[in-house]
């Protein structure tokens, strides 16, 4: 049995902090960066780590996917319900990333 | 445990001379390329498009980066170049073949990305409202756009002007993925992608909910190789009893149950989302799933079920109001895909005729390596069956809808990785990770040459009427802002700079739509004449050098008849000039 790793810590704690930055608002092109990260590639990431995917570029390629992918759903869904913002969206994807690394964080400690 | 078929060439050691000179030769292909492309001035002015009027040294940066390319797949015993050049070169073929007009204007090509942002910017306004167009039953693509447009605070126009870069991008990293899982032969993945850009002159990559599609489908199929593939058992015959131990004997490629689990989840994520944002990819990823599926080589059996029942409960839920005014297979037929995907497109101006003919070239040079790749693999025993399929399953859904005339657009671009693939068997030696001759490695160089010059030819063949001069996008902004809500404004034809953020704002009409099949003065001028005065709110004709140049080049009119229907039009009473530049006249329509 060992402990949770750095990455998933990492990737959880950046989710927080670059979600509240996103919603805040950022000088140009840092809150384009933010976002992207925020929106697509922590999700993504955090998602593909629970698929324990070995292969390289397959990871790679379903980070961005995955990212997409949630990022549409959660998206359309908000549009369904009415409830659509960005800050919505963006929240609502850090907490699916920070779930995400609790998932994989109980992974880790049960490994 | 499967899996990825493993590059066996080590991915250390010492920088080899041939390694500098191959990312030096993309460097200065680039550059080549890119001082060429931003000495073209806009409007284009030939019906051949950009390949008319970019200069010799674009055609020598291409040739360089070739050669660079050939020079770094052949490598040596070992195998190609190491990764970092083989993606450095890469990523330069990209920005050449797919980013020249971005080094042309900052204008995005053509009118659709224009009208997607339109209605990324009209969905976070209103929501989805299905009654408004199809895009409103399929909202996927563009809810995602107006999250990341909104969040990102990125202008919206950059945005458009990348996309095929940035498409064409994601495209090859999910290709590259895939076929991980269907060749062992590390010269054979970098060929496929060389030829996968070669062979893309559909142009679906800019802002678009199809390019988004493919993108997904093409993940959807590395999943489908790859962690849910299955090992199918002996064939011993079609006789009932034969099959069914065909199919009990499958066995999973991939030993470990969780990670079969994890990409079973993935793949139904993405299944959702391509059902939510396209009309055309999800019967294609349909098709391709159920060819894999009854072929034994997917594990997951019912994945072509489940499948089918998220796409008709779209099809019938929140699709429906559009489904109500057009039902799927309406238009099916053969012989009407025929007349409307080939017959229709080979018309027009000499120069424009050229180069429908030309895309037909390329798609018959890559389709017929492609089968001269089968039947060398097929005769030494090595032909993959998922090849074919993939590559042959997107041919079905071409008789079931005209798409408009792009069907056949759309099934060669699914096609493509596949026939690339499958081409990459006869233009590779035969034996397994083999080193190409000098011979060989300079009959490539040729060839692959030769197909870039068809690309840019197809692919930017309509550079006269989607390459917008300043001027045109400038009186666009101004007819949108003077026209009144609810006003109508008249372009001559789709190739319009609109609607990107007054979607819903005004009437789009096109003086081709109004007048149908027939544009002839004396017909067409009173048509449109009419409706513009019938419109309460008035209407603003707008009649640009493009717009008009798209009629001409596809035979719809001629110069002289246009020039005569504007002069008609101009006389009439309530029609004043409103708004003029170098390549645009606005006639204001007062009405009745």
């Amino acid at each position: 049995m060992s402990g949770v790793s750095r990455l998933t810590a990492a990737l959880g704690l950046a989710a927080v902090v670059l979600s509240v930055a996103t919603v805040i608002g950022l000088p140009a092109p840092l809150q384009a960066v933010a976002a992207i990260t925020v929106l697509v590639l922590l999700p993504g990431q955090a998602l593909t780590r629970l698929t324990q995917v070995t292969d390289v570029a397959l990871g790679a390629v379903l980070v961005l996917a995955i990212g997409l992918g949630a990022l549409t759903f959660v998206s359309t869904a908000m549009f369904y319900l009415a409830l659509w913002s960005w800050q919505a969206c963006v929240v609502t994807m850090g907490v699916i990333t920070v779930l995400a690394c609790i998932v994989r964080a109980r992974q880790e400690v049960a490994w | 445990m499967i899996d990825e078929l493993e590059v066996t060439r080590p991915t250390g050691g010492r920088w080899q001379r041939r390694d500098v000179l191959c990312i030096v030769a993309g460097v200065v292909a680039l550059a080549l390329v890119v001082g060429a492309a931003s000495t073209v001035s806009v409007p284009v002015n030939s019906d051949l498009g950009l390949v008319a009027v970019l200069p010799y040294p674009f055609w020598i940066g291409v040739l360089i980066l070739n050669i660079a390319f050939f020079v770094a797949l052949r490598g040596d015993a070992d195998g190609p170049a190491r990764r970092l050049v083989m993606m450095s070169l890469l990523v330069v073929f990209v920005l050449v073949l797919f980013g020249t007009p971005i080094f042309v204007t900052d204008i995005p090509r053509g009118e659709v990305a224009f009208r997607h942002l339109g209605v990324s910017d009209a969905l976070s306004q209103v929501g989805v409202d299905p009654d408004i167009d199809a895009y409103f039953n399929w909202p996927g693509f563009f809810a995602l756009l107006a999250t990341m447009l909104a969040a990102t605070g990125l202008d919206p126009v950059t945005v458009a002007l990348w996309a095929p870069v940035v498409n064409v991008g994601l495209w090859l990293t999910a290709v590259g993925a895939a076929t991980r899982f269907l060749t062992s032969d590390p010269r054979r993945r970098w060929l496929v992608l060389w030829l996968f850009c070669l062979g893309n002159w559909q142009d679906q990559d800019y802002l678009s909910p199809q390019a988004f599609g493919f993108f997904l489908y093409l993940v959807l199929i590395a999943l489908l190789v790859g962690p849910l593939a299955a090992r199918p058992a002996p064939f011993r015959g079609f006789r009932r009893a034969d099959l069914a131990e065909w199919w009990r004997g499958r066995a999973p490629a991939d030993d470990r149950p969780g990670h079969r689990v994890g990409a079973l989840v993935v793949a139904l994520l993405l299944i959702v989302v391509i059902c939510a944002s396209h009309q055309l990819t999800p019967f294609m990823m349909l098709v391709a799933i159920t060819a894999l599926t009854l072929s034994g080589r997917v594990w997951p059996s019912r994945l072509p079920l489940i499948a089918g029942i998220v796409l008709v409960l779209w099809l019938v839920y929140p699709a429906s109001p559009y489904l109500v005014g057009h039902p799927p297979l309406e238009d099916a037929g053969l012989g009407a895909a025929i007349t409307s995907n080939v017959v229709d497109r080979v018309s027009g101006t000499p120069g424009h005729v050229v180069v429908v003919q030309l895309r037909v070239l390329l798609t018959i040079v890559l389709w017929s390596l492609a089968a001269a790749g089968a039947v060398r693999d097929w005769r030494r025993g090595r032909l993959d069956l998922r090849v074919i399929l993939l590559a042959f399953s997107p041919v079905l859904i071409f008789p079931v809808q005209m798409y408009g005339g792009e069907m056949l657009i759309r099934v060669s671009l699914f096609a493509l990785p596949f026939i690339a693939l499958q081409a990459c068997s006869i233009l590779l030696p035969t034996e397994g990770s083999a080193r190409p001759s000098s011979r060989a490695t300079g009959a490539l160089v040729l060839t692959c040459f030769l197909l870039a010059a068809l690309t840019v030819t197809g692919r930017f063949g309509n550079a006269q009427y989607d390459v917008f001069a300043d001027s045109e996008v400038a009186a666009m902004d101004a007819v949108e802002e003077m026209a009144p809500p609810d006003s109508a404004i008249i372009s001559a034809a789709h190739p319009t700079p609109w609607r990107e953020d007054a979607y819903l704002d005004h009437q789009y009409r096109t003086i081709e739509d109004l007048c149908r099949q027939d544009l002839t003065p004396a017909t067409c001028a009173p048509t449109v004449y009419e409706y513009a005065r019938r419109n309460a709110q008035g209407a603003y004709l707008v009649l640009m050098k493009s717009a008009e140049a798209s009629l001409v080049i596809q035979g719809d009119t001629t110069t002289p008849d246009f020039a005569e229907m504007e002069r008609w039009l101009r006389t009439q009473e309530g029609v004043q000039l409103s708004f003029r530049n170098a390549h645009v006249r606005v006639y204001e329509v007062v009405p009745e």
